[in-house]
């Protein structure tokens, strides 16, 4: 073998490992060629400025301007590819190449931002604010995913509950902003009624799934299509002639006290809609009662080993029922988001893919409340840089920009996440003694 | 009497499993209890610790009725279980998978205790000599050190009456060692314990009685001051079984199997064939003899296809295999039984009929032109049923329902359905009882005599004292040794399995 000292010490001529080198080869040169892409970026419109704000105090007030070329950009990130690629080349099939290529993305993705912006100055707040707000429904979703996936349920269902969510939201609250006028009751009882409907699809799919033991993809694939016709049925029907059931009040933006005046961080993290701090709380609080409690103990064992928690007596069946149902209470906490906080109204199949989105986050997330989090933020990213962009109108076709979250979505989960080991029971039925 | 099972009766779909058994057990005993496969034991002690709830019959504990309607009442009245099956959740830590279900909690929230379970887990294992790391996690844990966390599973849930359903099937020697120091001092202290086996010199030596099963029933007892292994064997089979099969001296012929400096990876990628050289002959049966984890297991997935090798040579009756797929090398007439029936050799929610065909349903008579012959299946099916004297209550039960020595059957019946050279055999017997390994073995020496070359795996002496022809011995991926048959002791061998090597081993 003529390879390097660190690579001929796995590699020693074995079948598995000269594919594992091979491939590591191949990324190697890859990443060294996007190197060589950014450096061509660089040399054809260098001198372009690139300009980043940031509101310090509030909206509007004092901004921090960061300015810098396009050109330079393009060299960080061209320097950061040659880099790992180097390390690639180096260090073989040994390098966990995953990390090195988040690190990666970060530099392109500010470079590209910026040549696509092309000297237009964009307001780094608002991305970063957009990205926590478009990121809170998909985080919700995640949670839900987790706690049924933990529990050892798929819930593929989470898109259609959450369309429920939306849509339950919106009338309920439209109807009670009628007849009282009261903004907050409003608000609170479209929010609670939306989160009773979709806990109790969440008992419908926990009872196709348990009790009668049908695949779990299926019922919860049943539970989207009927949730997308039932609520296209009664929009077509009622809403689209009768505005006044589909105008909520919409929620507006809290600032918390105290925080919202740390500066630059206070306008991005503690100036948004209420929804967001709850998607903060909920993170906080599910990772300790996942990882910290009695309950968190039991409803892992239910999802990893099923019989081992039956076998001293923890009721896995009961276990599983209350996973659903409490995934279902989120998920419509997060499709009233849609149609009250963020749209306006209930719009047809206005969840647009977001709870699918949700599972893909927390499988990026490997499973945990605060990876799924982050992994949220990646997908609100992209929503809100397409967004501007497309609102910007830079040279790329809308419909191309629409699509970057789903493309998103695509790489992330088959590619940068690779062998991630989710719950080992999750989809399996359950059989008590 | 500490326990007392009185006229337990429970029946399955087309099995009755426990018919009238009565057991009991008094403080500080331990009762072996012997079986045969599907015989109810594991069945009863389901029953015992609230699992399933008996058709009828009664549980004493002390002299006093008890009727336990789910594990959480056994477990209350100091029921403890080890399964047969690890009930563990692989990625938890030791304290995680030892509190499960009995956690202490503190503030509204209901967080675990932590701290505490940890304390009284390491206080267990000092007191029971129970050697464990409380933060190690499950999954890295050898089987012998799952065991204890077994243990100190029931121990943490103050039971004092154990069970221990089939311990030391997958245990090396030393470990069996370690777990009946560990069973003698808890019957010291008063534990009542309860052993399943099927290895008849282990109820000898640490039973104080012993209990037969069959069929359901209690076949009889013995005592093990008193009775002989071959008596016990009888008890327990019903009729009179062969310990070793009788077997005229081999006939060796042409070299079948012919391994060359073979080198294998494990799945963590590490070198576990070191090197092998290895030929077996057409008519003779040679055994690898070894503590399990020296790398037999990778040798014979090697062989059989199922793992890629990193180099060598590997030729089966004079055709290069190294790079070829299982099936190819199942076409030139390779019988595999492998070592993991359960990931390897049955789909457990496949019937009888479809397993019996699962390694040539492509073939004729089973298929023509891509479709079954379903008659001609469930014919050739039955008929192996037949000949194999396989116990199933029909060709269309699930294989996975059937008992441990069934499920083996089906795959040795499929395996010998059609003309051999080689024969693949990795602990064929493990967690049989002796009924089904006679059995075995008389196929094995069947096979041999027919002509065939049998490449045997095996982790116990007894059996590669039975059964083998020439025996080598495997220590550290590497063959350490080969012995004629005849002069093969449990002393050579157990000195060449604990890495002496060959010359120094036997002068030592
Ligand atoms: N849950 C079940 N449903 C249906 N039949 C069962 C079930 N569990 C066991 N049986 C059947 O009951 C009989 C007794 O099984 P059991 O597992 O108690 O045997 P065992 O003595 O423990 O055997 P082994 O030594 O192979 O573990 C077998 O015929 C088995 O197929
Ligand atoms: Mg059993």
């Amino acid at each position: 073998m003529t390879a390097t000292a660190a690579t001929a010490q796995i590699s020693g001529g074995g079948l598995a490992a000269r594919r594992a080198l091979r491939a590591a080869r191949v990324r190697g040169v890859a990443f060294a060629m996007l190197g060589l892409l950014a450096i061509y970026f660089a040399s054809a419109n260098f001198d372009v400025p690139a300009k980043f704000s940031l509101w310090i105090h509030e909206q509007g007030g004092d901004s921090a301007v960061l300015e810098t070329k396009v050109g330079l950009l393009w060299i960080v990130a061209a320097i950061a590819s040659a880099v790992v690629a180097g390390l690639q080349l180096l260090r073989g099939a040994g390098l966990r190449w995953r990390r090195w290529l988040l690190v990666l993305i970060a530099p392109w993705i500010v470079a590209l931002l910026a040549d696509l912006l092309a000297g237009k100055p964009a307001i780094l707040t608002n991305v970063l604010a957009g990205s926590f707000e478009q990121a809170t429904p998909i985080a919700m979703a995640a949670m839900a995913g987790i706690l049924s996936e933990r529990s050892g349920m798929f819930n593929i269902a989470l898109e259609g509950k959450m369309l429920i969510g939306a849509f339950t939201a919106s009338m309920t609250s439209s109807l009670v902003y009628i007849a009282t006028g009261n903004v907050l009751l409003a608000t609170l009882v479209g929010i609670a009624a939306a989160m009773a409907a979709t806990g109790l699809t969440g008992l419908l799919l926990a009872w196709l799934g348990i009790r009668h033991k049908m695949n779990q993809i299926i019922a919860g694939t049943v539970i989207n299509i009927g949730a997308v016709g039932i609520t296209n049925f009664i929009f077509l029907r009622l809403l689209q002639h009768n505005t006044q059931y589909n105008a909520p009040p919409s929620v507006q933006p809290f600032k918390l006290p105290f925080l919202s005046d740390l500066p630059v961080l206070g306008p991005i993290l503690f100036s948004a809609k209420p929804y967001v701090y709850v998607g903060y709380i909920m993170v906080i609080v599910l990772t300790y009662m996942i990882y910290r409690t009695r309950w968190g103990l039991r409803l892992r064992a239910s999802g990893e080993k099923p019989a081992a928690a039956g076998t001293v007596g923890i009721n896995v069946i009961a276990i599983r029922y209350r996973a659903l149902i409490l995934a279902g209470l989120i998920s419509g906490l997060a499709g009233s988001y849609l149609s009250l906080a963020a749209g306006g109204s209930f719009q047809m199949e206005m969840t647009a893919g977001k709870g699918f989105i949700g599972l893909a986050a927390m499988i990026f997330g490997g499973w945990h409340p605060v990876g799924a989090f982050f992994a949220s933020l990646v997908f609100g990213f992209a929503d809100t840089t397409q967004s501007l962009l497309s609102i910007l109108g830079v040279g790329v076709a809308p419909q191309l920009l629409a699509s970057v979250p789903y493309v998103v979505t695509i790489v992330v989960v088959a590619g940068v996440v690779g062998r991630v080991r989710g719950p080992a029971s999750a989809g399996l039925p359950y059989e008590q003694g | 009497m500490r326990l007392e099972l009185r006229d337990i009766t429970k029946q399955f779909p087309g099995v009755l499993a426990n018919d009238r058994i009565s057991i009991s057990a008094d403080r500080g005993k331990v009762l072996g209890m012997l079986g045969e496969n599907g015989a109810g034991k594991t069945t009863l002690m389901n029953i015992l610790s609230g699992l399933y709830k008996p058709d009828s019959g009664q549980i004493f504990i002390d002299g006093e009725e008890r009727t336990f309607d789910d594990p959480v009442a056994a477990i209350r009245a100091g029921v403890g279980m080890v399964h047969q099956h690890f009930m563990l959740v692989p990625v938890f830590d030791v304290v995680e998978a030892v509190a499960l279900g009995a956690e202490t909690v503190t503030g509204f929230l209901g967080t675990f205790d932590r701290a505490a379970a940890r304390k009284r887990i390491v206080e267990l294992s000092e007191q029971y000599k129970l050697e464990v790391d409380p933060d190690a996690k499950i999954e890295n844990l050898p089987v012998g050190v799952r065991q204890r966390v077994e243990i100190l599973k029931a121990l943490y849930r103050h039971s004092d009456i154990l069970v221990l359903d089939e311990p030391s099937a997958v245990l090396t020697p030393y470990e069996t060692e370690e777990l009946f120091a560990i069973i003698r001092s808890l019957a010291a202290g008063g534990t009542t314990v309860i052993f399943i086996t099927h290895k008849l010199n282990e109820v000898l030596e640490v039973a104080d009685d012993i209990v037969v099963l069959r069929r359901g029933r209690v076949a009889g007892t013995a005592d093990p001051k008193s009775a002989t292994r071959q008596q016990l064997a009888n008890l327990m089979v019903g009729r009179d079984v062969e310990l070793i099969v009788p077997k005229g001296p081999a006939k060796p012929g042409d070299v079948v199997l012919h391994v060359e400096n073979l080198q294998v990876r494990d799945d963590r990628l590490e070198m576990a064939v070191k090197g092998v050289d290895l030929e077996v002959r057409a008519g003779e049966i040679v055994v690898i003899a070894g503590v399990q984890g020296n790398g037999q297991t990778e040798l014979v997935e090697a062989i059989t296809g199922l793992r890629p090798i990193d180099s060598g040579q590997i030729t089966i009756g004079g055709h290069h295999t190294e790079k070829s797929s299982p099936r190819h090398v199942s076409d030139l007439g390779v019988a595999h039984i492998p070592e993991d029936r359960g990931r390897d050799g049955l789909i457990d929610y496949m019937t009888v009929a479809e397993n019996y065909i699962l390694d040539s349903y492509h073939k004729a008579p089973y298929s023509r032109n891509g479709i079954f012959d379903l008659k001609a299946v469930r014919e050739r099916a039955a008929q192996g049923v037949k000949d194999f004297d396989i116990r199933t209550p029909s060709i269309d039960t699930y294989a996975g329902s059937l008992s441990g020595g069934n499920q083996q059957k089906v795959v040795v019946a499929r395996e010998f359905s059609v003309p051999v050279q080689l024969v693949l055999a990795a602990q064929p017997t493990r967690g049989l009882d002796v009924g089904s390994i006679e059995y075995i073995h008389r196929r094995l020496i069947e096979q041999r005599d027919g002509g065939a070359a049998i490449l045997l795996v095996s982790t116990e002496l007894d059996e590669v004292l039975a059964v083998g022809d020439r025996i080598a011995v495997m220590f550290d991926g590497k063959i350490v040794g080969i012995l004629a048959g005849e002069d093969a002791t449990y002393e050579n061998l157990g000195l060449l399995m604990g890495g002496a090597s060959f010359g120094g081993g036997l002068a030592a």
